[in-house]
């Protein structure tokens, strides 16, 4: 078994970011307006809602995995798709993984605003369509920490995108998996050197985020 | 405006005292896991985990001998590597070339063939590359290779990738060689066996996992047995002089326990009820049982 070239780690750690910006983007897109929504609004029913969303926040990927891998499999409900061990299986499962933890921590980041948040913008007579992204402003630690904590959790997840992608060489082999591999085929030279690369990623990812969440600090 | 307190520090600090404290459970799990004074440290390869023969086996090694043998079950790479570097006490594998180099590096002192079964190359029904026709496995695997049929190659220097490899190399491939719908899973080989099953693909397998597996894949045996076909397990002795002189004694004891008659027997007769038909055919049982 000869080594992986530098061409091989640089495609994994390509696919790996392939895999997981669009799984964030999408979480980040629908999870945000729903954290907001139910962060901002009272209703009946929210309190069991949000403590499912707390559940989801703390869902093991592994089972995340096996269920998306029974919805995905050949007589599964989506078998028409045949996205089972693809790289759009593990962009859902990651979706299914990123969005409780994105619409919990935009929800309790809404939450804590002062009670009467509203009641000062609209006595500012800030226009409407202004309004959500003054709160976005206000609530940015918030929601940058909603992002970080959403990234640290789909960079460094194994379970799930081996269960439903398969670590396919070429086509679904992620940094973690691949890590995983090595490590079983002794190999554990070639493993570390792929952590090392994960590690030094979430390092420059989350670096750069933080940077964002604190710049304009005072 | 009013400032307000960002949340996020009560984040994340409600996190990382989370996270610590998995962390402490965490550790504290993985040292009851030790291994302890009683044990013997058994490396052994995936699909003799997975076939459930250990399982059966083991009870009456710890009844007889009162050692309690740990498993880990990794690749036959992984195995023949912790061997290597002194992690196990005794290997229980099937990569024979590996094996013998190990034995002639002194990392191990014996390698005793205990028991074999054959691989078989399976595939969908349809066998677009007609490779039930072929003549001898490397010809199924050219034949598979031609017609650029796609192929799930476990990729993971495992004792049934080095056959692969092997098969490869009659077949007059280069083992490198990647035609287009050629997938290396660097997966276990019930896994593999899944995603042969779910893109169709051509794939070799020990039968016992197989046997296992062939309900949910709808793959069929497309080979006869052949003589590259089998797949011989043997127990490599860890170099005494690498080992605590207790667990060397113990790895003996294990050797000795495997070809004992009585455990020879179990092991023709493991998978009759589950299968239908043995996985194993042990090497040490006069007369020989039929596989």
């Amino acid at each position: 078994m000869s080594p992986p070239s530098i061409g091989l780690l640089i495609e994994i750690t390509a696919r790996t970011l392939a895999v997981c910006l669009p799984a964030l983007a999408i979480s980040l897109a629908v999870g945000l307006p729903i954290g907001i929504a139910i962060g901002r609004r009272r209703f009946a029913g929210r309190v069991p809602l949000v403590s499912l969303i707390n559940t989801g926040m703390g869902a093991p990927p592994v089972v995340v995995g096996l269920l998306v891998y029974f919805a995905l499999e050949r007589n599964g409900p989506f078998g028409d798709l045949s996205w089972l061990y693809s790289p759009q299986a593990m962009i859902l499962a990651q979706v299914v993984i990123a969005l409780p933890l994105i619409i919990g921590i935009t929800l309790a980041a809404v939450g804590s605003l002062d009670e009467d948040w509203d009641l000062q913008v609209r006595t500012l007579g800030v226009p409407k369509r202004w309004r959500l992204w003054l709160l976005a402003r206000e609530i940015r630690m918030g929601l940058l920490a909603a992002v970080i904590t959403a990234l640290g959790g789909i960079l460094s997840e194994v379970g799930a995108v081996m269960a439903v992608g398969g670590n396919l060489e070429g086509e679904t082999r992620v940094l973690t998996t691949a890590i995983l591999m090595y490590t079983q085929m002794g190999e554990l030279e070639i493993a570390l050197g792929l952590a090392v690369i994960l590690v030094g990623l979430m390092l420059v990812l989350a670096g750069l985020l933080t940077a964002v969440q604190q710049s304009g600090r005072t | 405006m009013i400032r307000l307190r960002p949340f996020s520090a009560i984040a994340a600090i409600r996190l990382r005292v989370l996270c610590l404290s998995i962390a402490v459970w965490a550790l504290l799990a993985c040292s009851e896991k030790a291994v302890d004074d009683g044990d013997l440290l058994l490396v052994t390869t995936t699909s003799v985990r997975d076939s459930g023969l250990l399982a059966a086996l083991l009870p009456v090694f710890e009844e007889q001998t009162g050692v309690r043998a740990q498993v880990i079950a990794v690749g036959s790479g992984a195995a023949l590597r912790m061997g290597r570097d002194g992690n196990a006490d005794v290997l229980l594998s099937h990569a024979p070339d590996g094996e013998e180099a190990l034995v002639a590096s002194g990392a191990a002192v014996s390698r005793t063939p205990i028991m074999e079964n054959f691989f078989v190359i399976a595939g969908p029904p349809e066998d677009p590359a007609r490779v039930r026709y072929a003549s001898s496995p490397a010809d199924a695997i050219r034949r598979i290779a031609d017609s650029s049929a796609r192929f799930a190659s476990r990729g993971d220097d495992s004792g049934t990738h080095r056959r692969e490899v092997a098969l490869m190399k009659e077949a007059g491939l280069d083992p490198e060689a990647r035609w287009p719908s050629f997938l290396s899973s660097g997966a276990g080989m019930g896994q593999t066996l899944q995603i042969a099953g779910e893109k169709r693909a051509y794939v070799l397998s020990d039968i016992g996992t197989f046997l296992a597996f062939q309900e949910r894949i709808e793959l069929e045996v497309l080979s006869k047995s052949a003589p590259s076909l089998r797949n011989v397990y043997s127990v490599l002795r860890v170099n005494p002089d690498r080992l605590d002189p207790v667990r060397a004694e113990r790895s003996e004891q294990f050797e000795a326990f495997m070809l004992d008659p009585e455990t020879q027997r179990r092991i023709a007769n493991f998978g009759r009820e589950r299968f239908g038909r043995p996985l194993f055919r042990p090497l040490h049982l006069e007369p020989r049982p039929e596989p």
